[in-house]
């Protein structure tokens, strides 16, 4: 087990390494002096200096990407052009609020996509399960953005029932959980229909399985079955569904911040593009990559330690 | 004679499938008594899993009892509730399963299992684990109390069957099926099982229904077999009177087949040639006519069951008649 | 002879395509796709033809109105006709996404094939490429780079296409590993069959049913990333006509007007449901497990 979380953080390292490696090549391969492509055309002759001298842009280009690295882990990720603040800095200040967002858009989903798909795969074929189908089906690819701004204008804007704008007063905490309401409706929606899915399928094969006979022939209560003994098994796809699907999470949070003028990661890259403030540009798309390799390592790590198989080395 | 264990009375089962109507036993009538062990004897395709699903309540959607009793413990069990079956499922009525690899859950500890299905007692969890270690002793898995933390694939396929039994023995049924428990288990296994089943049977005197193509298992452990074609009871009695004195073509040519009867060395092992019928498409007559050695005018008609003596049934037209052809 | 097996294969491929449509038509969320994937396209293909205003044409006298018998959609901030700028940007939508995903196909089938089919360390190198491309969020990336080199249609296909390969690409590189070990590519091999035929003749035609499943998955998802980045400012300039530059104008607008919001996003729902539902029969269609089930 040990052994396997060492290899799977391995991966992850050298994942990042290669990501960022070719991030900074993409960033030189950018026509015109790399100077410019990172700070744009704001930067003050000062920032320029020090930018080139901490990027060691005389150096030969693998020199230039282990400097990049040991700054990287020093957390330095750059100034902020204009304040001269850390990056690192200031992606931290937002983050808290994008993560906020994930985080209760795909919890509310997990339930009641697990639930809808659990009672499809036991009532399977019901009028309850094939509704629950097309719903299932139809809401999946919608884009959470077209989501965000249809809920907006319908109950925001007309009906006036939640906010529009930001995340709430800061300390206020049921002010900023009825702020996230809408937001995280939209976010989740699509998910809710992609678990439940998965959730029938995985729980349907399940079902089928030989140890389900085996209970139903010693008589345990339908429920054990269903939850003890069959979602137990059929909910670790959805793990690594979930850790996977960060990636997505936070694509959706971007626009979802941008519709409901919420502080985050998503909003703070589009205002950086807007005044060409790169460095804070790349920090925060460094810092989102970061993220979704930890949850996809993370994802991974707990669905071992759920399967003993993997865990005792089968 | 006391009232059988189970009463199989004229037991039809078929299935709804996109080509009609599946007809999977036909008339089926079995009798078990107390503190018997029955075999049923048969190829592929004959019924058996079908008979068991029926037993148990436990049929496929698609699968509708067309006809037919099955008496168990003074009640019809195709017309009890199943909430009455479920809790007759692992009490009165265990089952063990042809595939030891797939008969436990892989996430949750055996001992788990064990204890999960004598959620019925109450007794404390302690008493529950010292039970499930009781058993596990009694099929022969040593130093038991450690094992039972230990997950289904710390175990070989031997030793999950005995677990299979330990656990359908545990609630000390009425009727253990097992469903050809021993076919997926290599021959010293199997009888190093079969043996312990019998003293199980013994001690906690279970009538045991016990499905198999194995012909020489079933020689050794039951008294009472049965011998199924195609959805139909083709032949049954007592073990001695079946083997020893074969009457239907069909049971004649199993034994000759089987290669634990096999005198002289060969290279080609004999089979019976030709395959089971359509049972969408079934005619009218014996259902074996078709592969019969012996077929003749006759066997266009379904033959009745004609007894050779108490216990010793067959239907075939043959018997009553000259039979040396 | 030989003109029979060619005249044989030649039905045989005929009809299993045909079989497919049999089966898709007989399936209700199938026929919903296909006739709603269906309009979509002819709408887009003949555009300039249906649309009863010129998409980009100012008329500032008759705008910000609502639906009229004039306007079907009503007009936007520049007087220019939502309707006819809805079936232009059907038309935005679909340059975008037939270019990303057949580049991403085409690349993604190569690599697959040769990363299922080629030496180990090989296979380890182009899987690590996938993986590394993977972990980037679809939209930062495309963010990024869109901030480096400035908006543009050219921008957002390249990006689309370069993160999408990594899907398809994995698909193909589980078949041909799960196919490479199959007996009788192993017959073909020692009858001396180069590698190239292999790969064209066996694996290519086994790969394409679940990569066209994965195709019509992932056109929505396509369309509605170049929706968002117009939407953003990040994608198609103004004032071509894109559904995701409708969605920002009526954002700018919402308090005055729903109709740009509502007229923006009721195409791009439809075009997702259309090719989800017709992706769907289509999986259920091509999943030899499924096949024969019947209803």
């Amino acid at each position: 087990m040990i052994g396997y979380i060492f290899k799977r953080l391995g991966l992850a390292a050298i994942i990042t390494v290669l990501a960022v490696t070719l991030l900074f090549l993409i960033i030189h391969m950018i026509p015109g002096d790399p100077i410019t492509t990172m700070l744009g055309p704001r930067a003050t002759p000062e920032l320029r200096a020090a930018l080139e001298e901490r990027m060691g842009l005389d150096k030969p280009l693998p020199i230039q990407i282990v400097l990049f690295f040991t700054n990287m882990l020093r957390g330095d990720l750059g100034t902020d052009v204009f304040s001269g603040r850390a990056v690192t800095a200031i992606v931290f200040g937002q983050l808290p609020y994008t993560l906020a967002l994930i985080f209760v858009s795909i919890t509310w989903a997990a339930i009641l996509g697990i639930t809808l798909g659990c009672y499809s795969a036991v009532n399977r074929n019901s009028l309850g399960d094939r509704l629950a189908g097309i719903l299932s089906v139809s809401v999946i690819a919608v884009p959470a953005f077209v989501v965000s701004l249809y809920s907006l204008l319908l109950f925001a804007v007309k009906l006036k029932w939640f906010p529009a704008i930001g995340a709430g007063e800061p300390g206020n905490l049921p002010d900023q959980i009825w702020h996230l309401v809408l937001p995280s409706l939209a976010i989740g929606l699509s998910w809710v229909g992609y678990i439940a899915r998965l959730v029938r399928a995985s729980m349907l094969e399940v079902l089928g399985e030989g140890h389900i006979r085996t209970a139903r022939a010693f008589g345990l209560p339908k429920s054990w079955i269903t939850y003890k003994y069959a979602l137990r098994l059929a909910i670790l796809p959805t793990v690594t569904v979930i850790g996977v699907g960060m990636g997505f999470l936070l694509s959706a949070a971007v626009f979802t911040e941008i519709v409901f003028s919420r502080p985050g990661l998503g909003k703070l890259v589009i205002d950086s593009i807007t005044t060409r403030n790169y460095p804070v540009v790349m920090g925060s798309v460094l810092f989102s990559t970061l993220i979704f390799v930890a949850s996809t390592t993370l994802a991974d790590i707990i669905n071992a330690l759920l399967d003993p198989r993997t865990r005792k080395g089968s | 004679m006391s009232t059988p264990t189970l009463d199989i009375r004229n037991l039809s089962v078929s299935y709804s499938t996109p080509r009609g109507e599946l007809k999977a036993l036909r008339n089926v009538s079995i009798q078990i008594p107390n503190k018997k062990i029955v075999g049923i004897v048969g190829e592929s395709g004959c019924g058996k899993s079908t008979l068991i699903s029926a037993i148990s309540k436990l049929m496929a959607t698609n699968a509708t009892v067309k006809s037919g009793e099955i008496e168990f413990h003074n009640s019809d069990i195709l017309k009890i509730s199943n909430q009455q079956m479920s809790e007759l499922l692992g009490t009165d009525i265990s089952l063990v399963f042809q595939d030891p690899m797939q008969t436990h859950n892989p996430v949750l500890s055996i001992g788990r299992q064990m204890v999960d299905i004598q959620f019925r007692d109450r007794l404390s969890k302690v008493e529950k684990y010292n039970r499930a270690s009781e058993m596990l002793s009694l099929v022969g898995i040593p130093d038991a109390e450690e094992r039972l933390k230990q997950y289904p694939f710390e175990f070989s396929g031997g030793m999950r069957q005995r677990i299979a039994i330990a656990m359908a023995l545990m609630a000390k049924p009425s009727l253990l099926i097992a469903d050809e428990p021993t076919t997926a288990l290599d021959a010293t296994l199997e009888v190093q099982i079969i043996k312990r089943l019998r003293e199980l049977q013994d001690e906690i005197g279970c009538s045991i229904l016990f499905i198999s193509h194995h012909l020489g298992v079933i020689a050794e452990l039951c008294d009472e077999v049965v011998v199924m074609y195609a959805g139909e009871v083709v032949e049954s009695g007592s073990v001695r009177d079946v083997f020893h004195s074969p009457a239907h073509p069909y049971t004649k040519a199993l034994l000759e087949c089987d290669p634990g009867h096999i005198k002289e060395k060969t290279r080609n092992l004999p089979t019976i040639p030709g395959e089971i019928p359509d049972l969408v498409n079934l005619s009218t007559g014996c259902v074996f006519a078709e592969r019969c050695s012996k077929k003749h005018d006759a066997c266009e008609e379904r033959p009745q069951f004609s007894s050779l003596n108490t216990e010793h049934f067959v239907a075939c037209h043959l018997t009553g008649q000259e039979n040396a052809l | 002879m030989t003109s029979d097996v060619g005249k044989m294969n030649e039905t045989k491929s005929r009809s299993e395509l045909s079989d497919i449509f049999y089966h898709l038509v007989r399936d209700p969320l199938g026929l919903v796709g296909l006739i709603i994937v269906g309009l979509i396209v002819f709408s887009a293909i003949f555009a300039p033809w249906i649309v009863p205003y010129d998409p980009i044409a100012m008329n500032i006298p008759d705008r910000m109105q609502g639906p009229s018998l004039s306007h079907l959609a009503g007009t936007d901030q520049l007087g220019r006709d939502t309707f006819s700028r809805v079936i232009m940007g059907g038309r935005v939508a679909l340059q975008v996404a037939i270019p990303t995903i057949g580049g991403a196909i085409t690349i993604g089938l190569i690599l697959g094939m040769i990363a299922g089919y080629g030496p180990k360390w090989l296979d380890n190198v182009i899987v690590l490429l996938f993986d590394t491309v993977r972990s980037f969020p679809t939209v930062m990336f495309a963010l990024a780079v869109v901030a480096l080199v400035g908006p543009s249609l050219n921008t957002v296909i390249l990006v689309i296409m370069v993160t999408s390969i990594p899907t398809y690409g994995r698909v193909v590189r589980t078949l041909t590993q799960s196919l490479r070990n199959s007996e009788f590519i192993e017959a073909e091999r020692s009858l001396g069959a180069s590698v190239f035929r292999i790969m064209r003749v066996h694996i290519l035609p086994n790969v394409i049913g679940p990569i066209a499943v994965l195709a019509a998955m992932d056109i929505p998802t396509v369309i509605g990333l170049e929706a968002g980045l117009s939407f953003l400012g990040m994608g198609v300039k103004p004032p071509t006509p894109s559904w995701g530059s409708l969605l920002n104008d009526g954002y700018n607008l919402i308090r005055n007007t729903p109709w740009l919001i509502i007229a923006g996003g009721i195409p791009l729902i439809l075009t997702t449901l259309g090719f989800t539902f017709l992706g769907e029969a289509l999986r259920d269609v091509v999943d030899p497990k499924l096949r024969g089930r019947g209803k």
